[in-house]
């Protein structure tokens, strides 16, 4: 035949080419799975979060009473909040199913465990910061000032928070796939992050003894700085330091990375 | 050609423990296609899976101085919820297809004969449909060795000798390791046979040897 001219590029791809092919496939693949899934995707994707907002602000406004917040409005302030909330746990939580939900596509020798969790990471945090700029004009829309005071210091923040949340997302996603009940501890825990992080009652009305143990979530300290960032007048806890933050997502990335390397063929084989 | 050197392999958890392949040392020349036969469990598919660089070995290396493709089988490898032309999308950029994308499409769908399904999800494939697109999308590629597990089995005759001409036709640049139950299809497509036994593997130049060999160490005729 003659048409058997061969669209297979002859020469090898260099390591690098072969991992920017996979990470662009395997990109497209799950921006895809995750918007078309099911009619309703996109829907949930806006409304989950939504619904949240509107029951946090039913029940701070007819059962606390207060909706006072020190230097910000309740509103803004808890979209900020939740929003930042949401990416980290996204990225935390997401990379943990990669690998079983991918198990069929390691046929093709070219895909190691580490990449579809990388590419959830990466796709979680662009849709959840898409999710984040339509809130903020939803909000302008409905005539809430959601102007950011600094907004490249909000900028950074909430990189940080996809940062943490993808280097836990690594190390979690290695973890349960050698052992699958801690998945769902995992999972379990992120309800009571979501209070010990100060997204639903401001840290400081907790008292202070248990401010000082709540400082160890490295959460809060992201969340705290982009609200401080985000608010001018943001009243915030003494301690909040970025460093603390990015020990955390550095140091769990990179253990993540290494036991990724460490267990390939064990988390290929399960 | 590829080299298989002191191959060990067993399978770890609650279950595993023995050894599978037991000091395996094998070479495939290029250009000549080989059947691997045994019992079930023999460990054909462990091999053609350690062969593909979907595995690792325990011990031993495995060095692949050609093109080898995935092993083309009937599970994985495609994603139940998108439709065919995605998968075959897909497929085609994990390895480094980007201008020519249109025509590999064309080629697999030309191959593969499965018309409108081929918009359709993978999960309302029937397995033959499977088949014929898991192998029209390996053979789109130029690979020196291709791995075949069982694909062809569930093959209707039309598809089988479809298969078997893409091979001759490609005789003299690239061949065929396969896994198959099916003595026909071995003798058509194959030159030389791989009998594993008990996690040993024994060489056969000629595949008819191979098979009686087979026979003859399986109790009855």
């Amino acid at each position: 035949m003659s048409d058997m001219t061969q669209p297979m590029p002859h020469e090898p791809r260099s390591a690098m080419r072969v991992t920017w092919d996979v990470w662009s496939a395997m990109t497209l693949r799950e921006f895809i799975a995750r918007t078309t899934a099911d009619r309703m995707a996109w829907f949930w994707m806006i409304f989950e979060p939504l619904a949240t907002i509107g029951i946090m602000i039913f029940l701070r406004t007819y059962i606390r009473g207060s909706r006072h917040i020190a230097g910000a409005e309740f509103i803004p302030w808890l979209i900020v909040g939740l929003m930042g909330f949401y990416i980290f746990k996204a990225c935390m939580t997401q990379p943990m199913g990669a690998i079983d939900a991918n198990k069929g596509l390691f046929t093709y020798r070219q895909i190691a465990p580490i990449d579809p969790v990388l590419v959830r990471c990466w796709v979680e945090g662009i849709l959840r910061s898409f999710i984040f700029l339509l809130f903020i004009l939803i909000a302008s829309l409905f005539k809430v000032d959601m102007t950011a005071y600094h907004a490249v210091g909000v900028l950074l923040d909430w990189l940080s928070l996809w940062a943490l949340g993808s280097g836990l997302g690594v190390l979690f996603s290695v973890v349960a796939g050698l052992v699958p009940e801690a998945g769902r501890i995992i999972k379990m825990l992120s309800f009571p992050l979501l209070i010990l992080s100060g997204v639903i009652f401001p840290v400081t009305y907790f008292p202070h003894q248990a401010q000082e143990y709540m400082l160890y979530n490295p959460i809060l300290h992201g969340l705290e700085s982009m609200r401080m960032n985000y608010f001018q007048y943001y009243q915030s806890i003494q301690g909040i330091d970025m460093t603390y933050l990015w020990y955390w997502a550095l140091t769990s990335m990179a253990l993540g990375l290494m036991m990724h390397i460490h267990f390939a063929p064990r988390l290929k084989m399960r | 050609m590829i080299e298989i050197r002191n191959l060990y392999k067993r399978y770890h958890g609650p279950f595993g423990g023995d050894w599978v392949l037991k000091d395996i040392n094998l070479t495939f020349p290029s250009n000549v296609s080989v059947g691997l036969i045994g019992r079930n469990g023999a460990g054909k598919s462990t091999l053609l899976r350690l062969i593909g660089g979907m595995d690792f070995p325990d011990r031993g290396v495995i060095n692949r101085q050609a093109r080898v493709s995935w092993p083309i089988g009937l599970a994985g490898g495609f994603k139940g919820s998108m439709t065919g032309r995605q998968n075959v999308k897909f497929v085609a950029r994990i390895h480094g297809v980007r201008r020519d994308l249109h025509k590999l499409i064309e080629r697999v769908q030309d191959f593969a004969e499965i018309g409108k399904s081929f918009d359709e999800p993978v999960s309302t494939y029937s397995s033959g449909m499977r088949s014929r697109l898991a192998f029209g999308l390996s053979l789109a590629f130029d690979f020196d060795v291709y791995l075949s597990d069982e694909a062809t089995a569930v093959g209707d005759r039309a598809f089988k000798q479809k298969a078997k001409d893409a091979f001759n036709e490609r005789v003299n640049s690239a061949s065929l390791i396969m896994v198959s139950h099916g003595e026909g299809i071995l003798k058509d497509l194959c030159q030389a046979g791989v009998l594993l036994e008990k996690g040993h593997a024994t060489w056969f130049d000629d595949i008819n040897d191979a098979i009686e060999h087979y026979h003859n160490t399986s109790g009855k005729k």
